[in-house]
């Protein structure tokens, strides 16, 4: 039967072989945005368990991502402080590492944690799992803890030194890796972030100010709560719990996931009008033959069926090509970017199986119409029809 | 074995009706080896397609061993010329794409036979039509004549007590055409299987048992013939 298909299909090889290439097309570039899609997935999850477990204060106006270019005052650390439920304020700072870089994905950053208010402060470098060494913790001046890709990528062992911003640190730890933005952090005292500000920066010489304030809870006190409360007892702050940091990440890869919905609407309209062609064709060239076929005793089904399974074969043809291109753009872009310990795509089983599916469905629907037209063909319509 | 009552088929086309076939009536026997000749427009396909149930009647009554055929749902009457009817038609008789065994495997294959037991039954008719060495071939690489008798295969295979043939014969030459219509009655000889065939030509008719002749889709006239022993000349067919 799979063999009659084949060889029916093949007896336009132009033809066919134009619209399986179409499929490939838009498969291609759906596995490819779908690999981008399901690393930025990877990320988007980690910074979800990162934020999970605090309160991220930044200035009103701002988001978690910053951009309005708004610092809060350091004195806000005590006011936060005060509010009930509230275990531990850290202020923080984060600037690129390098400048310019972050062509794939978000940009290396530089974060300073003023931990020498408290001993409590270390806890917040707890929320990350320490692989080697041990966390950065107070008066850890002059050190640095990586995360994993970060650490890779400045070939960094614990005890051993890097250069940040021309200035050498000593590691204390490496964190196991949490497939999100964390993983490409450097985190240091908040002193020295401030230094390496300051040195960069001669005419902007700021001092006591802070990014965010990442806020950590007493033991059984509710973060959603916990954010109100701080909003309304400290002024000009906005805190951004667990939920809401959840949306503003969703936000995010939102716009992504809808671009990629875009393409794929794209690929659908493109792929399955030339399939709907194709087969239109097929079974006006072949009207002689699907009479005989009801002549000799083919049920309309078996009709039906016949022309539903070459175009759900063009389908998982061009699916499968182009999955498997899409896959090894994948593989060579992901070489590519190696050397700067970047990962710009992931394959997970959704990647690959994903668009082989949608394209073997959109085919089979494509087919719907032209099979239906052949099923319904009246022998004696067909046989007189040539 | 077939009762035709007051067939009628009438085509519309625009505002003119064409009576293809007009208050027909007729009765085959089951064993019979009929022809049905008759100039070009007469109603001779027509009616072989009413007979076959590819088409349905404008009015009147098609009995197919005993059931009344405009009685039957469309799955039934596929049923019916699946199991009961083999054709073989002027020419185009076969699929491109499948070799001559495949061919002949077709309508075992909407029965559901088993593989085995097609390949078995489509071969077992290649050689009763002279072309078991051909069975891979596919119909390009066949002659027209060779063609037509994969097409009777193919009709005989699944053993069908009617055989329609619309004019079998009519791109053939005569050698080849003597080959088929010899095949043709052989099989109605040995099998039993009842035979009705359009046809052009003479000889062909004459070989039958039974001529109708079809005019303005009415019958004009319905005669036995004496049977004649054919003379095909042999050897040059390659069979
Ligand atoms: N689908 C059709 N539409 C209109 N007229 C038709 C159609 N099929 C056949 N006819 C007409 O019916 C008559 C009988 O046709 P047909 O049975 O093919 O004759 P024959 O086979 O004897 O040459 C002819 O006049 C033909 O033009
Ligand atoms: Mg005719």
């Amino acid at each position: 039967m799979f063999k009659y298909i084949l060889r029916n299909m093949w007896r336009r090889k132009t033809r066919t072989i134009l619209t399986i290439s179409g499929i490939v097309v838009g498969i291609f570039a759906l596995t490819v945005l779908g690999g981008l899609s399901a690393r930025l997935t990877q990320q988007v999850n980690g910074a979800k368990v990162w934020f999970s477990r605090q309160i991220n204060v930044v200035p009103a106006g701002e988001s978690l991502f910053g951009g309005a270019g708004r610092y809060l005052e350091i004195s806000k650390v005590a006011e936060i402080e005060k509010v009930p439920g509230v275990k531990v304020a850290v202020a923080g700072i984060g600037f690129p590492r390098e400048n310019g870089g972050g062509f794939f994905g978000p940009p290396d950053l530089i974060i300073g944690y003023d931990l020498s208010r408290s001993e409590r402060s270390a806890e917040l470098l707890e929320l990350l799992q320490i692989r080697d060494g041990r966390n950065l913790g107070e008066g850890d001046q002059g050190k640095v803890a990586l995360g994993a890709t970060v650490a890779k990528k400045l070939d960094a062992r614990v005890g051993g030194m890097v250069t940040l911003k021309g200035r050498l640190f000593q590691v204390v730890g490496i964190y196991q890796p949490t497939l999100s933005t964390a993983d490409s952090f450097a985190f240091i005292e908040y002193q020295d972030a401030l230094d390496l500000f300051r040195a960069e920066n001669p005419y902007f010489q700021i001092r006591d100010i802070a990014g965010s304030i990442n806020v950590l809870p007493e033991p059984g006190v509710d973060l959603e709560e916990l954010a109100a409360r701080i909003e309304e007892q400290v002024e000009g702050v906005k805190a951004i719990s667990p939920k809401e940091a959840e949306a503003q990440i969703s936000q995010f890869s939102l716009i992504f996931n809808s671009i990629l919905l875009g393409i794929a609407f794209v690929a659908l309209l493109v792929g399955g009008l030339s399939i709907i062609n194709t087969m239109v064709m097929s079974v006006s060239e072949r009207i002689y033959e699907i009479g005989l076929k009801k002549a000799i005793g083919a049920e309309t089904r078996s009709i039906l069926f016949e022309y539903l399974v070459e175009s759900a074969m063009i389908g998982f043809l061009g699916g499968a090509i182009g999955m498997l291109l899409g896959l090894l753009a994948i593989f060579i872009l992901n070489r590519l970017t190696q050397a700067n310990q970047v990962t710009v795509f992931a394959v997970t089983t959704t990647v690959v199986v994903g668009p082989v599916i949608f394209s073997v469905i959109l085919g089979t629907l494509a087919g719907i119409l032209p099979a239906r037209r052949a099923a319904g063909l009246k022998p004696v319509e067909a046989l007189k029809g040539d | 074995m077939i009762k035709i009552e007051n067939l009628s088929k009438i085509y519309r086309v625009g505002d003119i009706e064409i009576k293809a076939i007009n208050d027909l009536s007729m009765t085959i026997e089951k064993g019979e080896f009929l022809s049905i000749v008759g100039p070009s427009g007469s109603g001779k396909t027509t009616l072989l397609h009413l007979m076959g149930c590819l088409d349905v009647p404008t009015s009147g009554r098609i009995f197919i061993d005993e059931v009344e055929v405009s009685s039957l749902s469309p799955s039934e009457v596929t049923r019916l010329r699946r199991e009961k009817i083999g054709f073989v038609f002027q020419e185009f008789n076969l699929l491109p794409v499948l070799n001559a065994v495949e061919n002949v495997e077709l309508p075992l294959r909407y029965q559901r036979v088993s593989g085995r037991e097609r390949r078995r039954r489509a071969l077992e008719a290649l050689s009763r039509v002279g072309l078991e060495n051909r069975a891979y071939n596919r119909p390009t690489q066949l002659s027209g004549g060779e063609q037509q008798r994969v097409a009777i295969a193919r009709a005989l295979v699944t053993q069908p007590v009617l055989v329609l043939a619309d004019e079998p014969t009519g791109e053939l030459d005569t050698a080849n055409t003597c080959k088929v219509i010899e095949l043709m009655r052989d099989l109605n000889r040995e099998t039993g299987q009842t035979f009705a065939i359009v046809t052009h030509n003479p000889m062909v008719a004459d070989y039958t048992r039974r001529i109708v002749t079809l005019r303005d889709g009415s019958i004009y006239s319905d005669q036995a013939v004496e049977e004649k022993e054919l003379a095909c000349e042999d050897g040059d067919l390659g069979i």
